[in-house]
């Protein structure tokens, strides 16, 4: 079975800077900012990087 | 549970469009409760703090402390800076202030306040109530405590990240064409001519813009839109504002004190922004210019007329989606027209090359033109290279 690649929001503050953008622009509304946390649901999110690209300062990977 | 309630009008989000809104509701003699995430409304900043200023009287709002500076103009540079400049005499309403926007958004909340709007601080709406197909409120967690809010009208005015509408079923997604990735440092020490905001086109900016907002006494808002869809690697808006600083001596030698990023909607209108038992508006509505990426003044005046309508339906009870149809009128007729022909010309600029960027500037900044407009840019665009002109031949 081919796995989903895994998405990593940096979220403890030493890269993402919580500004929204990557909540913003997914397209399936999987993404949620809680003033300083950043989560996403893994099940929903299909691995689409847009957020990757919508992120000003890279703190969001994909492998 | 015993701390639900009810109101007429449940405003969520305290930014400019969400505080006019529920002004508005609140003079037209509604009941408001205004909900803000946030223990401080205003801060922390995402915004570039430039605005105009022609409409400020119209919607309302006094000049105040929140006044940071007044520009004489904005100047538009192409990529190898030659530069044209828009004073006040031929676009009065695209230059105005520099803004604290902290202390603007506070002061449309106080205003708000005084009109008699309930502000909640640190209350955070988590989803939506619904009822037969239409929306009667929010679920709303305060200082960690989950309760609902009642009403007969809910407002979505959650900004870019805008969680409402799509919980009520408004489509509000974008492409990522419609959107740039934003960047921007607070620096000090900066040379910066206080009388005008800058703007920087071509290439350094893939279909966006490098700005600088001049703050005084050196200190200068200095950001970077990035195209989403231009984005090749991770951290696209940080590495072209960064070259950016570097190949700008005057720029280099500041010093960083503060850094804020965030979405910009460069989008078409939407089609519907309103849904029964509910209206969305500013931000969150993609009321965002296209163009420029300026959202306040369309968040405030889209913002006094869903208020006025909300308060009107709250009190003759009809909050079907065909009532609040008043509010999509109404502010169509003031914002759209606008935002579609800008987001048509944003969709132009984003593909011009380099080239093209400095013909276009070279050609306006040898001419005086009296009024600025597609038509008039063009005639003085098309004297001097007249194969530039083809690229528009859709505008005329």
């Amino acid at each position: 079975m081919p796995s989903k690649k895994s998405l990593h929001i940096e979220s403890s503050g030493q890269l993402c800077i919580y500004c929204g953008a990557c909540v913003g622009i997914c397209p399936l509304n999987c993404i949620y900012l809680d003033e300083t946390r950043i989560t996403f649901d893994e099940g929903v999110c299909t691995r689409c990087e847009i957020c990757v690209k919508a992120c000003p300062v890279g703190a969001i990977e994909i492998g | 549970m015993g701390r639900d309630r009810t109101t007429d009008v449940l405003v969520i989000g305290a930014g400019p469009a969400g505080s006019m809104t529920a002004k508005w509701a609140a003079k037209k003699g509604a009941r408001v409760v205004m909900l803000e995430k946030r223990q401080e409304i205003g801060s922390p900043v995402r915004c570039g703090e430039g605005m105009s200023k022609d409409w400020l009287a119209d919607v309302g709002i006094k000049p105040g402390r929140w006044v940071n500076l007044e520009v004489e103009g904005a100047r538009i540079y192409s990529p190898s800076e030659k530069v044209f400049e828009i004073n006040e005499k031929h676009a009065g309403n695209e230059v105005g202030y520099v803004v604290e926007r902290d202390e603007f958004d506070k002061q449309l909340a106080i205003d708000a306040a005084n009109a008699g709007v309930e502000i909640l601080l640190k209350t955070s709406a988590t989803s939506i109530l619904k009822e037969n197909g239409r929306v009667v409120g929010a679920k709303v967690k305060q200082f960690g405590e989950p309760y609902e809010i009642r009403a007969p009208i809910t407002i979505g005015a959650d900004g870019f990240e805008s969680q409402v509408g799509r919980w009520a079923g408004i489509p509000t997604n974008l492409a990522m064409k419609d959107m740039d990735t934003c960047l921007q440092y607070r620096m000090t020490n900066v040379d910066c001519d206080v009388r005008y905001c800058d703007f920087f086109l071509g290439k350094v900016a893939p279909g966006g813009y490098v700005w600088i907002f001049p703050k005084g006494e050196g200190l200068a808002n200095v950001g970077i839109g990035v195209q989403v869809s231009q984005v090749t690697s991770p951290a696209d808006a940080r590495t072209y504002l960064d070259r950016w600083i570097d190949k700008h001596p005057g720029y280099a030698k500041g010093k960083k004190i503060d850094m804020v990023g965030g979405g910009v909607s460069i989008a078409p209108p939407l089609r519907q922004t309103v849904a029964d038992g509910i209206m969305i508006v500013g931000d969150a509505a993609r009321m965002i210019d296209p163009l420029t990426g300026g959202g306040i003044a369309n968040g405030c005046i889209a913002g006094k007329i869903c208020g006025t309508v909300a308060a009107e339906a709250a009190q003759t009870k009809d909050v079907s989606k065909e009532f609040l149809q008043q509010y999509e009128k109404g502010w169509r007729a003031r914002l759209e027209e606008k935002l579609y022909r800008n987001w048509l010309a944003k969709e132009k600029l984003v593909t011009l090359s380099d080239d093209v960027f400095d013909k276009l500037i070279d050609a306006l900044a040898d001419v005086k033109l009296e009024k600025l407009n597609v038509h008039n840019i063009l005639r003085a665009v098309h004297e001097k290279y007249p194969e530039v002109t083809k690229e528009f031949e859709a505008f005329l």
